[in-house]
């Protein structure tokens, strides 16, 4: 017999409280919507399905927003639960899957609306980010649903999709994800809604976008620099340097700002502090303040197994004096470099600023192809400290600090907010960048 | 390369004192390529020329003053000269940095450096002018101070252009501190040039020019110079800190950040009203006149003062710090005035203040007595012993002859070296290094012994440098983020630009000034592959004068004797001190002993040392 007891224990309660404060923190909720699911197996060995309360404020959730139900039959839970409890329980009966998430992950949302007789059955969504292609396995369906709330048709369709698929959209609702453990069901749907807002900025620039849809899905592996590493799920605790505590609250600063920031989706980028025969290696740089991400010291040498991205850091280090390096996937500057002059027959090389703080600090940011080798990267980071890899990131390093290197990233997203806000009023961006910015 | 790059005239002046002979020699195109000027350039051409092993004071030492190719541009601070010879104090390298407007006056005769071996037999002053170049008697000059010098040199002289770098009675006398002096008041200091200008009987050097120097890509120059002004107007140290307060106005933050060291670094502890009275702000309510800067220097840290009827300048933050708190002293216009005296008598006022605090030491512990001291009871806060002291250190009158040969030569006299705070025998600046690893292994790997500024001026980089700031307590961030810095520092030294602007900027600026100025490749990786050769050379040399791994350390006092920073009990344990030393090697690229490995002189191309 189960005891009956929502005696939510401390680990469980902070879990969600964290994560859904971040999702408020990332803009993907708003005050009471969606929904976090977990299969749970308390103390006692009894199987729970632990689900926010239905009106429930997630970025504020209390220990009574946590609800426990029998994933086996109906319960007093199913009063209190969310209005969507049927469906993240079909999610969470998917094999391998542990959790499950529902946001209101506007971007992804309005980018994917149509303007069809209804019903229809509207077009799935292809990313054309590295992160959103590949962590969301190439393309997101999206369903147009006649009760897209909490309906039957929902708690059917939905777990369906994603027996399929990472993360799905319900057409002017939002996005669902499942995920082994909520930490990843939430880096989906930040993916997903960070894919939705580099098309929603490509479009803004008047960007061909199905025309780079075409090539990404005809060659990925052309557009892009390299598969982002697999997110990991048991590694966020792990700190392999908890005596060096001053660079720790480095890491755990930055990582917040990254996050906080937008410049890079949740548990997305890497970065890393150099020493003298190892690094310090974040390799989920984008890290909310109460989530963290693993923090390692590896070997300065590339290793077997070592993944691309800690490849790079490595490979800079060894070509560089450069003492902190940082890899974001910031969407401004993703949609920045695919943007075509007017007249032009390809896309920028190089992002000149045109306001003032981003003119004098960066006097331009280089942009490069996909696949550019280290040493050009290594070149360009000496002259120009970031650059912007087309498909493949923004790398930016410093001479000492985290700190500094986290400068660039966070102005040059000023920088492209700028210039996308520009262009889209109707300037000419070649008349207002500085002339001096052309020669260097 | 063969090709003259723009920027520099391709000229050495070679003069011999021993000989009386001068003779001009051609500028390697390549040595500009690949060590700049200044600093880089005068270490590259001492090294050629020196047997690192002579005794400092004797006339096989040879000084070498560089010019930059920046120098005669209107860039931000580009005219402090540098110098380049074998330390009196250390030993090893000594090489000394300094602002005012001797070195673009130099410049303009048409040379890029000057190479100076030999001793006269009687003292002379090396007169540079467009007609001719001369070697003179200085015999009516000899005994004179700074002041005295400096006007009589530029007395009756037309040329307004005229400058004069010379030596004080410290270095006549070869105070192992002595500095050199232009301006009458900006000081070569560090590692006691003065001396080993008195030892080759050399007053006086007086330049007067015309010759400009051009720009070849006005464009690319012109980037880098607007960029560099717009940074300098922005950061708060260089748009109004400098001007406002001196460097002075560091007491009370060093203070804050429980860094200010107290008596000879027993302790960092201090009464608030006591910091106050040596504040940077105190100094420009009571005795600042007005606020100056060296040439084209926009930030104007310079302190024109004034204590009852005389005027001067000073003090900036070490000296107000290492003769007032680490000599328990604290009465700003006591001070001020030695400032003034050691000025005109041309000494390093670091190593004044780090001699006195350990004569002091030595005196409360019993192991100076009054029957060594003249006298004199040289207990911490005697302020007015301070004049009488500088005097006899100067002229190496009783007591003063001892404390003339720095602390740790006095103390070892005594037997107890223990008590010296000095790092390859030059005195430590006021910045304990307790409170900060980057400072303390800025200190224990600066070439020249213990320095704040070609230690890799550490203190900017925990407390106020912006984004760069970086934490005081890591070992694995220490060793590259001290490398980084020492780089940055030789690079701003090879230029002829101030550390100050490293407020506001690093290479960037001058990476696309340099390029637009010479026409050659001087991006930022080609500066930090030549900040690295020039470390490599500077080690090179100090291996020959014999120093060794062991000299990169601390005194044992800082190691055993905790001070409280924030709250916690904080030593520099002997193993902090062998890692980041190993750490700091490996990332330069040395071997155990801090030998540069065959692997990194090749890669750095360094190439064999010329015969001298
Ligand atoms: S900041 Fe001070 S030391 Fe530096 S150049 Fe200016 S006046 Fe001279």
């Amino acid at each position: 017999m189960k005891k009956k007891t929502w005696n939510t224990s401390e680990d469980v309660l902070r879990l969600f409280q964290t994560v859904g404060r971040a999702s408020l923190l990332y803009d993907i909720q708003d005050s009471h919507s969606g929904n976090m699911a977990i299969r749970h197996r308390d103390e006692s060995g009894n199987d729970w399905i632990v689900i926010t309360s239905t009106g429930s404020q997630k970025g504020d959730l209390e220990p009574n927003n946590i609800c426990f139900l029998s994933p086996a039959e109906t319960d007093f839970g199913y009063y209190k639960a969310s209005s969507e409890t049927d469906i993240h329980a079909r999610i969470l009966a998917l094999e391998g899957v542990a959790a499950s998430i529902h946001a209101h992950t506007k971007e992804i949302a309005v980018v994917t609306l149509d303007d069809a007789d209804k019903p229809n059955q509207p077009a799935p969504f292809i990313p054309v980010d590295p992160l959103g292609y590949y962590h969301l396995s190439g393309v997101v369906p999206v369903d147009w649903m006649a009760v897209p709330s909490g309906s039957p048709e929902m708690a059917k369709v939905i777990p369906e999709r994603l027996a399929e698929h990472p993360a799905t959209v319900i057409q002017a609702h939002g996005t669902f994800a499942k995920g082994r453990t909520l930490k990843e069901a939430f880096f989906r749907v930040c993916i997903a809604n960070n894919a939705g807002y580099v098309v929603r900025l490509l479009k803004r620039l008047k960007v061909d976008v199905e025309g780079l849809r075409q090539r990404v899905w005809d060659s990925p592996q052309a557009s892009f620099s390299y598969p982002p590493p697999d997110y990991t799920i048991d590694d966020d605790d792990v700190c392999d340097f908890p005596g060096e505590t001053e660079i720790l609250r480095e890491f755990q600063k930055a990582g917040a700002r990254i996050f906080e920031s937008r410049l890079s989706p949740f548990h997305s980028g890497s970065m890393s502090v150099r020493g003298v025969g190892s690094m310090l290696y974040a390799p989920k740089a984008s890290m909310p303040r109460e989530i963290g991400g693993p923090l390692r010291e590896v070997p300065l040498e590339v290793e077997d197994g070592d993944s691309p991205e800690i490849q790079v850091h490595k490979q800079i280090y060894a070509a560089s004096d450069f003492q902190t390096i940082m890899h974001c996937h910031v969407p401004e500057a993703e949609a920045q470099a695919h943007f075509v002059y007017p007249g032009d027959d390809g896309p920028l090389d190089r992002i000149v600023p045109i306001d003032a703080e981003g003119s004098f600090i960066h006097l331009v940011i280089p942009v490069v192809p996909a696949k550019t080798g280290i040493a050009e990267l290594v070149r360009l980071l000496h002259d120009y400290k970031v650059v912007v890899v087309r498909g493949g990131g923004v790398w930016a390093v410093g001479a000492q600090s985290l700190s500094e290197a986290l400068h660039h990233p966070s102005s040059l997203r000023e920088i492209c907010l700028y210039r996308i806000g520009a262009f889209e009023q109707g300037l000419d961006l070649r008349r207002m960048e500085p002339g001096k910015a052309r020669n260097w | 390369m063969s090709e003259l790059p723009w920027g520099v005239h391709g000229k050495i002046l070679e003069v011999d004192l021993s000989s009386g002979r001068i003779e001009e020699a051609p500028l390697d195109p390549g040595q500009v390529a690949d060590y700049i000027g200044g600093r880089g350039l005068g270490t590259r051409l001492l090294y050629d020329r020196i047997d690192a092993s002579c005794d400092a004071l004797c006339p096989d030492n040879v000084i070498v003053i560089a010019a930059a190719p920046l120098i005669g541009t209107n860039a931000p601070t580009a005219g402090r000269g540098h110098m380049v010879f074998k330390s009196a104090l250390s030993g090893g390298i000594g090489s000394s940095n300094c602002g005012g407007t001797w070195a673009p006056a130099f410049k303009s005769t048409g040379y890029d450096a000057l190479v100076i071996r030999g001793r006269a037999a009687s003292p002379v002053l090396i007169d540079i002018r467009p007609e001719r170049i001369e070697i003179l008697p200085a015999a009516h000059i000899w005994g004179k101070d700074v002041h005295q010098t400096t006007e009589a040199l530029q007395a009756g002289e037309a040329d307004r252009r005229t400058r004069v770098l010379c030596i004080g009675p410290a270095g006549e006398n070869r105070v192992r501190f002595a500095a050199v002096m232009n301006d009458r008041n900006r000081a070569y200091g560090r590692g006691g040039p003065g001396a080993v200008w008195g030892s080759k009987n050399l007053k006086a050097i007086r330049v007067a020019g015309q010759k400009k120097i051009q720009v070849k890509d006005k464009e690319r120059y012109q980037s880098g110079l607007e960029q560099s002004f717009y940074l300098l107007k922005q950061a708060p140290a260089t748009k109004r800190l400098l001007r406002d307060l001196g460097t002075a106005g560091l007491v009370e933050l060093i203070n804050l950040i429980n860094m200010l060291p107290h008596r000879n670094f027993l302790d960092n502890r201090h009464r608030d009203e006591d910091v106050e009275n040596v504040s940077g702000e105190t100094l420009a309510k009571k005795l600042l006149q007005r606020a100056a800067g060296c040439y084209l220097c926009p930030m104007g840290c310079q302190r024109h003062t004034r204590v009852g009827d005389k005027k001067g300048e000073g003090p900036e933050y070490e000296t107000m710090v290492m003769i007032g708190p680490d000599c328990d002293i604290y009465d700003l216009e006591a001070i001020t005035r030695v400032n003034y005296l050691c000025n005109e008598l041309g000494m390093d006022t670091i190593s004044f203040g780090g001699t006195l605090a350990c004569a002091m030491e030595l005196f409360e512990r019993g192991i100076l007595q009054a029957k060594d001291t003249d006298g004199l009871e040289l207990r911490f806060g005697r302020s007015d012993l301070l004049d009488e002291l500088a005097r006899r250190i100067a002229f190496r009158q009783g007591i003063g002859d001892r404390l003339a040969e720095g602390s740790y030569r006095l103390a070892r006299a005594f037997g107890h070296p223990e008590f010296s705070m000095t790092i390859k025998k030059q005195e430590i600046p006021a910045y304990d290094p307790r409170a900060s690893f980057t400072q303390a292994l800025g200190y224990m790997t600066s070439p020249t012994g213990a320095c704040h500024l070609k230690g890799g001026y550490a203190v900017s980089l925990a407390f106020f440098g912006g984004t760069k700031e970086i934490p005081r307590f890591s070992l694995l961030q220490s060793p590259i983020g001290i490398r980084n810095m020492h780089n940055l520092g030789i690079i701003q030294d090879s230029l002829g630009v101030c550390r100050f602007t490293g407020y506001a900027f690093s290479y960037d600026p001058w990476a696309r000034m340099m390029s637009g100025l010479t026409g050659l490749d001087f991006s930022t990786a080609r500066l930090e592959e030549i900040a690295n050769r020039i470390a490599a050379v500077e080690r090179l040399f100090n291996l020959a004068a014999g120093l060794t791994e062991a000299d990169d350390t601390l005194p044992a006092r800082f190691s055993r004797e905790p001070i409280l920073v924030a709250g916690e009990e904080r030593v520099v344990s002997t193993n902090a001190v062998a890692r980041m030393r190993m750490d700091y090697y490996r990332a330069r690229g040395w071997d155990e002993q801090g030998n540069p490995t065959p692997a990194t002189l090749e890669s750095l191309a360094i190439g064999k040392r010329k015969s001298p």
